[in-house]
């Protein structure tokens, strides 16, 4: 019976000759770098490169699948990128994420900034032929905000664009007809607000503010959005594959686009890859020209000149149950906590991918202030309050278990079933029992949908959650620890926060460009100062870009990437 | 033989009744909504459950349901793909799981089925220790490991297939995603084949056919195979539709639009709707099957048709007669 | 007539009955005594007929191994499983002694897209009397800590599936499959009801509904795993049942559950051990498929799957970290294979026969 021992070694063998091959398998690709190529800046003119454009699609790979290509009803990244590819709202980010003009010709502010009006471009056509009008912006917009639709959306009108009556059409208390914004002649529309919004232009290149053909959208009813033949472009391309939930698309350049001359893509070719191992290995056999990798595989590319990081936008941070866990009451806890974690090493040995620490309630390189500055470029005005300090973490950590009269507790900490959520969790446990004696942290790992509802149920104890800015204003994440507001899942209160924020956002601050800036960092310190949340980092991703592609452009806002700049040499 | 037929289907159709409202149930169950997202409050949520019946009760739910499904409607995705109908989805992807699937359960019983006879019949010889050695490893690393390996040497080392399923290079890139599928139906079927062909050779059936000289081709195949094969039938059925749900990472991992990876997503993202319509498809599709394997026993073992012998009717008639044999 | 009533009455003449003869014939020692074999110690021979058998020695041996180093491995490397060493992470196995010979002395080739280079994270930062069996993981924690106590879970897991599968799937098919017609149809309509829906939808939604872990996931795989094997049983026994030995049986006045459990079950122990050897991997790769998906065990304790999963994206650069829970785990199912296949011939009384 010697074969079954051989058997057992040769089985041994093939499974390690298996994964041999994977260890000791070198593969030098993609490195080829084209000396005379010069970085394409993303302006409007579009003729500065010296790239030669070749006539392939671009290759990209995409982490999920579009949701929706409804501009009302998308709310995801993915389907806002891509409706942005074939769809022009009245206005566009430049490299910067400045508002520029896209559709519109014009506009005009009225002096108490509430009346914006919009010229729309004569050139400006939908790809059927038909001239894009305001109406179809007036259909759009009040679809938005129709019960009946019940846009995921629609409080980028009422809430944070301050439209005219939209709140009370969400409500049901008025028509949609009634909503702030009207047709003047066919290339005019007006828009009315109840505030002056000093962001508002910026929010016009947000996909809920994009246009749809009323004709061809009552032609198409519930198909609408989920085929070529049932999208309608006035954009830079014109989707020419497509099925709902596809894992690959294409979409063709747009010959009538009236910027046409800008775009150097002859396409863009998505592919949805779930998988960061088989994306990776893609991108190196050149079947993808970008692609995003995990920080796990950030070892073998972190020294190629393809690699590199861009903000994703997303502020990561803990959310202490406040109100109903009396532990996490004690201010003195909540500080010890924050002052515990090492946010430093989470972001370099752990997530690898880029993303910073971040010691502040608003993300990192984000919403540029009247200073020109970005909000948080100070990372160390906090620093009292929010710093990697394990004696100071130990101090406040004995001044409240004193003032509790406990010795020990138990935390039980919330987290996505997601990859970086659960690594990120890890490490934080780690960190947190060894600095705070006496204290174990239990994790509990949950699929994001239950831990979002646990957490606004306010059944957690600490949670790890994020949030994606909306608009390209600190208000976007001030806003959400407001009394009652639904993000506000600690359910921490303060009165002089809310009022604050009520003076910057209705109030009399609201066209005090300065005065509303300095009264945001005041709310933020009171944040900060109470420990209402322990920022952990700024996410970024971890991108490969091949060496003949320049100037996709990437935004923490909105549209992630934007390709009207995007020109693809020659190989 | 057509009311057999027909207390069947009438079977069915009930067992598929329960199952719906097995796993309508068990989603209202289930902890979370398709609308809870951070962007989401509560009023805005509470328009999208009256968007879509949500807010009504459980049962009326259900009775709203099954009378769509008569119509062939299986309702809206209420997240992964908004407001697309699901059977719309179902259309473009079933075909392209169900021929990846059939690949990998007909290359891994063919390859499964020659291993285990080899084994059987060179018991105890190198050969038997290689088809041993294949089945072991076949069983003993999951699926994703094996797409993994493949698509780094054969894929992205060798560039003899793509690592990407694309419909241009539709038989070519499925190659990868069938093999790593169906490893775990090959070992399956090749150990069982092994261990059932070893206990037929063994039996005195065997040793009389070959003494009344049968030999050869006629003799594997008519006597010994016939026995074995109803184990393996059995073993094989349920691993067919299981297929389904086990290409749920290899679908992941070569990006293939099959309802697998929809499957995960829709149960991840709290998609009640096409995780109903999905498993519901899956249930029919695992009746239908197990009909077929009741039908098969009948045709490969004749004992189980033993009942009566009144001769009349052919093959079908004596199923059912088979069927009340059984329980006398 | 009156001739045959003759010859009955010369016959009646003959024998004198007793009143034994009249007595039902039905206690279980008496029936289940089998007088053409000389008595034998039954696990006796099989323990012999095991063991004569190398490769099932082997495959026993390699077990309790594997079991014996999942209950002390985790203790003996001076690592715990949870704890991290950030300043140590992703360093390659490195053993003492053999890292003289120049394999596992701490250094790997990573292949990058610039070209591979060989590194030893030991030597760049200095630890020279530090030493990952196995290497270490992206948190600096020890594999080879972590490999056994992943090994640990996944037995468990493991061997809580396979017996309740034993029991549960054997008795139901077995039951299902004797008394055939209206007790069959009703059991297979149940059985088809339970299977009908998708597995991996009954294990999430139990994962989600109740607290993740390790007795969750047993009981998911406890209410989905009995199936396969209640087939196998039922398949086996419509084989056996219309066989002469158990009509023997119950001409001889045995019951139902004393035919079922007696008489075929040692018959039909073959395929049932072998579908047992079976559903071990398949509930070990059932976690394995929930870790993969983010529904295994919760971190930071590990499975053999959560740690080929974990070790799935560092494939290409860091490969040891998942070369060891998948050897683990692949001699884990030789193991299990080699002594089904052992116990099978072992246990088999028709190769007894010969």
């Amino acid at each position: 019976m010697k074969r079954r021992w051989i058997a057992c070694v040769l089985a041994g063998a093939m499974t390690l000759g298996l994964f041999g091959c994977g260890s000791s398998a070198v593969n030098g690709t993609g490195t080829e770098s084209s000396g005379s190529v010069v970085t394409g800046t993303g302006t409007s003119s579009g003729t500065d490169s010296s790239v030669v454009a070749s006539d392939e699609d671009l290759n990209v790979m995409m982490e999920t699948p579009v949701e929706s290509l409804d501009p009302q009803q998308a709310t995801d990244g993915t389907s806002f990128e891509v409706i942005a590819d074939y769809t022009d709202g009245l206005m566009q980010m430049d490299e910067n994420g400045e508002p520029v003009k896209a559709l519109a010709e014009s506009y005009d502010v009225s002096d108490d900034g509430l009346t914006y009006t919009f010229k729309i471009r004569d050139d400006a056509n939908w790809s059927n032929g038909d001239p894009v009008t305001a109406q179809d912006f007036v259909f759009a917009w009040q679809r938005a905000v129709d019960p009946s639709v019940a846009s995921e959306y629609a409080y980028m009108l009422s809430d944070i664009g301050q439209v005219k009556n939209a709140a009370d059409i969400i409500a049901g208390t008025k028509d949609k007809s009634e909503l702030g914004v009207t047709a003047v002649d066919d290339k005019t529309m007006k828009v009315e607000l109840n505030v002056p919004v000093p962001y508002f232009l910026s929010l016009m290149y947000f996909p809920t503010f994009y246009p749809v053909n009323e004709k061809f959208f009552e032609s198409c009813k519930d198909t609408f959005g989920t085929s070529p033949e049932t999208t309608l472009s006035d954009g830079a391309f014109i989707l020419d594959d497509y099925e709902p939930a596809a894992t690959s698309f294409h979409l063709k350049k747009n010959p009538d686009y009236y910027d046409a001359g800008r775009i150097k893509l002859a396409g863009i070719q998505y592919q949805v890859i779930q998988d960061s191992q088989q994306a990776l290995m893609s991108y190196q056999n050149g079947e993808l020209d970008t692609t995003m990798v995990n920080g796990d595989q950030v070892d073998s590319v972190k020294d190629d000149p393809e690699f590199k990081a861009v903000g994703a936008g997303y502020l990561w941070y803990l959310s202490p149950n406040i109100s109903a866990v009396p532990e996490l009451a004690n201010q003195n806890i909540r500080l010890a906590m924050t002052m515990a974690i090492d946010r430093d090493s989470i972001v370099n040995d752990v997530l690898k991918d880029g993303s910073e620490a971040t010691y502040t309630a608003v993300p990192l390189d984000f919403a540029t202030g009247p200073d020109g500055k970005y909000f948080s470029e100070d990372q160390t005005k906090f620093k009292d309050v929010c710093s990697y300090d394990a004696d100071k973490a130990a101090e406040y950590w004995k001044k409240g278990l004193e003032e509790l009269g406990e010795s020990s507790m138990t935390i039980n900490m919330l987290v996505d079933a997601d990859d970086a959520p659960q690594k990120v969790a890890q490490v934080l446990q780690e960190q947190l029992q060894n600095a705070l004696p006496g204290l174990t942290i239990n994790i509990t790992v949950e699929p994001k949908k239950q831990r979002v509802q646990d957490m606004q149920d306010g059944n957690f104890q600490l949670g790890l959650t994020r949030w994606g800015p909306d608009y390209d204003d600190p208000m976007t994440y001030l806003g959400m620890w407001v009394t009652n507001n639904s993000n506000n899942y600690g359910l921490w209160s303060d009165k002089d926060y809310d009022a604050i924020i009520d003076k910057c956002t209705t109030g009399d601050l609201v066209s005090d460009t300065q005065g509303r800036w300095d009264a945001m960092y005041d709310a933020e310190k009171i944040v900060m100062d109470q420990a209402v949340i322990f920022p952990l980092y700024t996410q970024c991703n971890a991108m490969m870009v091949k060496s003949n592609v320049k100037g996709i452009e990437y935004h923490p806002v909105a549209l992630n990437r934007v390709y009207k700049d995007c020109v693809k040499g020659a190989s | 033989m057509k009311k057999y037929i027909l207390k069947r289907v009438v079977t069915a159709v009930f067992t598929l009744l329960v199952i719906i409202l097995i796993l309508f149930i068990l989603m209202k169950l289930m902890p979370g909504s398709p609308f809870n997202d951070e962007k989401l409050n509560n009023d805005q949520r509470a328009a999208l459950y009256a968007k879509y019946g949500l807010d009504q009760p459980v049962i009326i739910q259900f009775l709203r349901y099954v009378g769509n499904l008569l119509h062939g409607d299986f309702g809206v995705s209420y997240n992964i793909s908004k407001n697309t109908p699901i059977s719309q989805l179902i259309a473009t992807r079933l075909p392209i799981s169900v021929s990846i699937g059939f690949a990998a359960v007909a290359f891994g019983a063919l390859i499964g089925l020659l291993l285990g006879l080899l084994a059987a019949f060179k018991h105890d010889t190198i050969w038997d220790t290689i088809a041993t050695i294949i089945s072991v490893i076949g069983v003993s690393v999951p699926s994703y490991v094996f797409a993994l390996a493949l698509s780094y040497t054969f894929g992205y080392h060798w560039k003899i297939f793509p690592m990407l399923f694309s419909r241009a290079q539709l038989v070519k890139s499925s190659v990868l995603p069938s093999i790593s599928l169906s490893m775990f139906t090959m070992a399956n079927i090749a150990r069982f084949t092994r261990s059932e062909m070893l206990e037929v050779l063994d039996s005195d059936y065997m040793l009389l056919a070959e003494s009344k000289g049968i030999s050869g081709p006629a003799l594997i195949f008519r006597h010994a195979l016939r026995n074995a094969l109803i184990p393996i039938i059995t073993v094989l059925a349920p691993l067919i539709v299981d297929l389904m749900t086990g290409s749920l990472v290899v679908e992941k991992i070569f990006a293939i639009p099959g309802v697998g990876s929809l499957l995960v997503n829709a149960i991840q993202s709290n998609d009640y709707n096409v995780v109903i319509a999905l498993s519901f498809i899956y249930s029919a599709m695992y009746i239908g099957i197990m009909l077929l394997v009741d039908i098969l026993y009948g045709i490969i073992d004749p004992r189980i048709r033993l009942g009566k012998s009144d001769g009349e009717g052919g093959g079908r008639k004596k199923l059912r007669l088979a069927r009340k044999g059984a329980g006398a | 007539m009156s001739n045959a009533n003759a010859v009955l009455t010369a016959q009646a003449a003959a024998y004198i009955p007793k009143d034994e003869d009249f007595r039902l014939k039905n206690s279980g020692e008496e029936l289940g005594r089998d007088t053409n074999f000389a008595g034998q110690a039954y696990w006796k021979e099989v323990i012999v007929r095991f063991f004569r058998k190398k490769s099932a020695a082997v495959g026993l041996i390699l077990i309790l191994l594997i079991t014996l180093l999942a209950v002390v491995g985790p203790m003996i490397s001076g690592y715990t499983y949870s704890a991290q060493n950030l300043s140590q992470k992703n360093l390659a196995p490195r053993i003492p002694v053999i890292e003289n010979t120049g394999v596992f002395d701490g250094s790997e080739t990573i292949s990058t897209t610039t070209g591979s280079k060989k590194t030893n994270g030991y030597f760049d930062k200095k630890l020279t009397n530090v030493y990952y069996w196995f290497g270490s993981d992206n948190y600096g924690r020890d594999i080879f800590t972590r490999t056994w106590m992943g090994t640990r879970v996944s037995l468990i897991i493991a061997v809580a599936a396979a017996v309740i599968d034993m029991v549960i799937g054997m008795s139901y098919g077995l039951i299902s499959g004797y008394f055939g017609g209206r007790v069959d149809m009703v059991m297979q309509r149940i059985l088809e009801v339970c299977n009908g829906i998708p597995r991996l939808v009954i294990v999430t939604l139990l994962l989600l509904v109740l607290k993740p872990g390790m007795v969750t996931i047993i009981f998911a795989l406890m209410l989905t795993e009995w199936i396969g094997m209640s087939r196998i049983a039922r398949a086996e026994m419509l084989k056996l049942k219309e066989q002469e030995f158990v009509l023997a049986s119950r001409t001889l006045g045995a019951g139902n559950f004393f035919i079922i459990f007696k008489e075929i079950l040692p018959n039909i122990i073959g395929p049932i051990i072998t579908q047992v050897m079976f559903s071990i991997p398949t509930a070990i790769f059932t976690e394995a498929f929930l870790s993969f998906v983010g529904l295994g065990i919760p971190v930071p304790q590990c499975s053999l799957g959560s740690l080929i999963s974990e070790g799935y994206n560092s494939f290409t650069t860091h490969p040891y970290q998942i070369v060891a829970p998948i050897i683990v785990m692949a001699l884990l199912m030789l193991s299990f294979n080699l002594v089904g296949d052992g116990l099978r011939e072992a246990l088999d009384p028709k190769l007894k026969e010969m």
